[in-house]
């Protein structure tokens, strides 16, 4: 019964496919919403990476609900992860070059992060990627030391915090009779660094927001004791 | 009406903020997420009291359509917005270990559903869609048990197979038009998704969104998730959620995909889910897995009754599924302590008389007996599809019937054992007292319902007539042309 019914499944899905091919005109797309963000976004949003416009500004509200989806799965993941007993085993400390390694990328890459997140409206980067690079700063120093404990107290304040105020500064556009997510502060000079109004503010708190979550959980998974 | 993006964004910010004001004071953080969706409850009220015939657009970050989000609010999305709040409030996640976890996840299911019924935007809704299954994964493993794992991992394996095709039938859409604004596509519609492609497209978009509604064939996942989630967590996914998947589909069917063949598709799934549901819940030795199955019957006459064309479709569908959703609910909260095999049950009324009752009750509604609501939703399904000239659809008042017939086969057995004594084995211990009182309280909304029956039916007849209003929708959110 179950492969009769897979088998008229996986039929049913290849006519689809082979429905959509024939009807469709390859190289061709209507891209209305496309053109019209590409000519109007350095007037209306005035960020220089246009990305970032449609990101923060055109679509801030689908980008709140991705830094939601992953707090949710960082949510569920410290639900299901094990915890570790007291007695299990540790890995022992790496030794002297990937230790001393460790102590100094992790300024370096403190930096970089920041820098690719304050300037994710005028160059590629930004929130996410800058976020990603700041959870690895605070995660190779466990890798070199896998006796060293992150502060989950210091981990998940600044996440909520973070969080928080994406939607505060949305919710600031509202006192002001605006809608929800409206940018604030004016645009300034495109290419500025203190430009696009409190686009690079958001991103800010995407970055802190999705740093520290996946650290978080890196640390979460490096502490849950394995299984053999 | 700026308020409306509070319904998303208040549980939105309380989720984000719960773990750190847990860490000042726990009583706060234990009364703050109800306390929250009390508010958003009754912002959603003051609302409805508000819009009346009329509807609302907002333009999210104000940008106009479609170079921005819209959020739209007519009577049908306030009232789903409304159900998941003041659902997710009665079904308030228990006190347990991980009572901190689950509250942040319950939180944002109510915002999540909220914006789910409220997103103007193809691709909004579906990022909606997402946040929707990976809350529901959390909440379905919070009783980490080994067979509730196995079951999240079915339903992540299934969700997001089904997230996929969504995604593709949206890009097939956005290929074809060029736009995700629901109220330019329905502009654009008749001239770029009337063929092939576009029937695709609702097709896929139909599999990928029904695998929350419990459509068949992409309902594996229904029984094994509704038998090992806490009950309450079961309820809300079976009452609240498949409605909310339910609504965008007809959203959709009615503002963008106006064809017959689309009608036709969702009909014949429609009856394929009563067929399967009622003969597997038939079945079914388990107690959850019985109502499981039943569900999954229950969401196929709403898809029988949805692919009605035109405003009659929209009035009979919202009237079985907001019996559904009221109905649901209470049974999952009876099953907290009934859940396990059918032959446990029996002389349970003598340890649970009002349990034994409610369960009496809410099946006979499910049933469709008169003078209860059931009765005049599944009447109002019949007559529609016996009015309708296609034979296919009388085929699908028979499926209804044929499967009203075994729904009362089994529930009767099973209320039957209640009262039936048995020397050899203990009847299971009574109900926890929040859950009793929650069903009761869903049981008497039930009553009221009967007893208010004709001044319901009006009101809900002037939810669906302005939810199967094309223009309405097109004219309030007034989309930009492009070129």
């Amino acid at each position: 019964m179950q492969r009769l019914s897979s088998a008229l499944f996986l039929l049913g899905l290849g006519l689809l496919i082979a429905a959509i091919f024939r009807g469709m005109e390859f190289g061709t797309v209507a891209p209305i919403v496309g053109q019209a963000i590409n000519s109007a976004a350095a007037e209306q949003v005035g960020a220089a990476n246009f990305v970032t416009a449609v990101v923060l500004g055109y679509r801030g509200f689908d980008t709140l609900l991705e830094l939601t989806i992953l707090f949710t799965a960082a949510t569920a993941g410290g639900m299901v992860l094990g915890k570790r007993s007291p007695t299990a085993k540790r890995d022992p400390d790496a030794g002297f070059i990937l230790q001393a390694g460790a102590d100094l990328l992790f300024p370096l890459l403190v930096i970089v992060g920041l820098y690719i997140i304050l300037h994710g409206h005028l160059t590629p980067g930004g929130g996410f990627q800058g976020g990603v690079i700041l959870a690895s700063a605070f995660f190779v120093p466990i890798l070199a030391r896998p006796g060293t404990r992150m502060s989950h107290t210091a981990v998940s304040t600044i996440e909520g915090l973070a969080g928080a105020s994406f939607i505060f500064i949305g919710l600031l556009a509202m006192f002001g009779g605006e809608a929800f997510l409206t940018p604030l502060m004016g645009q300034g000079e495109l290419g500025a660094l203190l430009s696009a109004g409190s686009l690079p503010v958001l991103y800010l708190a995407v970055g802190l927001k999705v740093g520290s979550e996946l650290a978080g959980l890196l640390a979460q998974l490096s502490e849950s004791e394995a299984v053999d | 009406m700026n308020q409306l993006a509070l319904l998303v964004a208040l549980p939105l910010i309380t989720a984000f903020l719960l773990p750190v004001v847990n860490r000042v004071s726990t009583l706060a953080a234990r009364w703050l997420g109800p306390l929250v969706l009390l508010v958003t409850s009754a912002i959603g009220i003051s609302l409805w009291s508000q819009l009346g015939d009329s509807a609302v657009a907002v333009e999210l970050g104000g940008f106009r359509p479609p170079l921005g989000i819209t959020l739209y609010a007519d009577r049908l999305a306030l009232l789903f917005a409304l159900a998941t709040s003041i659902g997710t409030l009665l079904l308030w996640p228990s006190r347990g270990e991980e009572w901190l976890r689950q509250s942040t996840l319950a939180l944002i299911l109510a915002a999540s559903g909220s914006g789910l019924a409220l997103s103007g935007d193809l691709f909004n809704i579906y990022v909606f869609y997402e946040l929707v299954a990976v809350v529901s994964y959390g909440l379905i493993a919070a009783r980490s048990s080994a067979g509730s794992f196995a079951a999240t991992v079915r339903y992540l394996i299934v969700s997001s197979f089904g997230a996929a095709l969504a995604l593709t039938g949206i890009a097939l859409v956005y290929q074809a038009t060029g736009t995700l604004n629901l109220a330019q596509l329905s502009q654009l519609a008749p001239t770029h998704l009337n063929n092939l492609q576009g029937l695709a497209a609702f097709v896929l978009m139909l599999i990928g969104f029904g695998v929350k509604a419990e459509l068949f064939p992409v309902n594996t996942w229904v029984p094994e998730v509704y038998a090992t989630a806490p009950t309450r967590v079961s309820g809300l996914l079976a009452g609240v959620v498949s409605k909310l998947a339910l609504l965008i589909i007809v959203r959709l069917l009615v503002l963008v995909f106006n064809q017959p063949e689309a009608l036709t598709v969702m009909l014949v799934l429609g009856m394929l889910g009563v067929v399967t549901g009622e003969l597997a819940a038939w079945r079914a030795r388990d107690f959850n897995r019985m109502i499981a199955y039943s569900s999954i019957g229950q969401l196929g006459i709403m898809f029988i009754a949805f692919s009605i064309p035109g405003q009659a479709g929209v009035f009979a569908g919202l009237a079985v599924a907001l019996h559904h959703l009221v109905v649901k609910p209470a049974m999952f909260l009876l099953a907290g302590r009934w859940q396990g095999s059918l032959d446990r049950l029996a002389g349970a009324a003598r340890t649970s008389p009002l349990g034994a009752v409610l369960f009496i009750l809410l099946a006979l509604s499910l049933i469709g007996v008169p003078p209860l609501p059931g009765f005049w939703a599944k009447l109002l399904v019949m007559v529609n599809l016996m009015a309708q000239e296609n034979t296919l659809y009388s085929v699908g008042a028979w499926v209804i019937m044929g499967g009203a017939a075994l729904e009362a086969n089994y529930l009767f057995r099973v209320a039957s054992s209640f009262y039936h004594r048995s020397e050899q084995q203990t009847p299971p211990v009574a109900h926890r007292t929040r859950d009793l009182a929650t069903a009761s309280l869903l049981g008497a909304g039930l009553v009221a319902g009967a007893v208010l029956i004709m001044p319901l039916a009006d009101e809900i007849e002037g939810v669906a007539s302005q939810a199967a209003n094309r223009d309405q929708y097109v004219q309030t959110v007034n989309p930009e042309a492009l070129p």
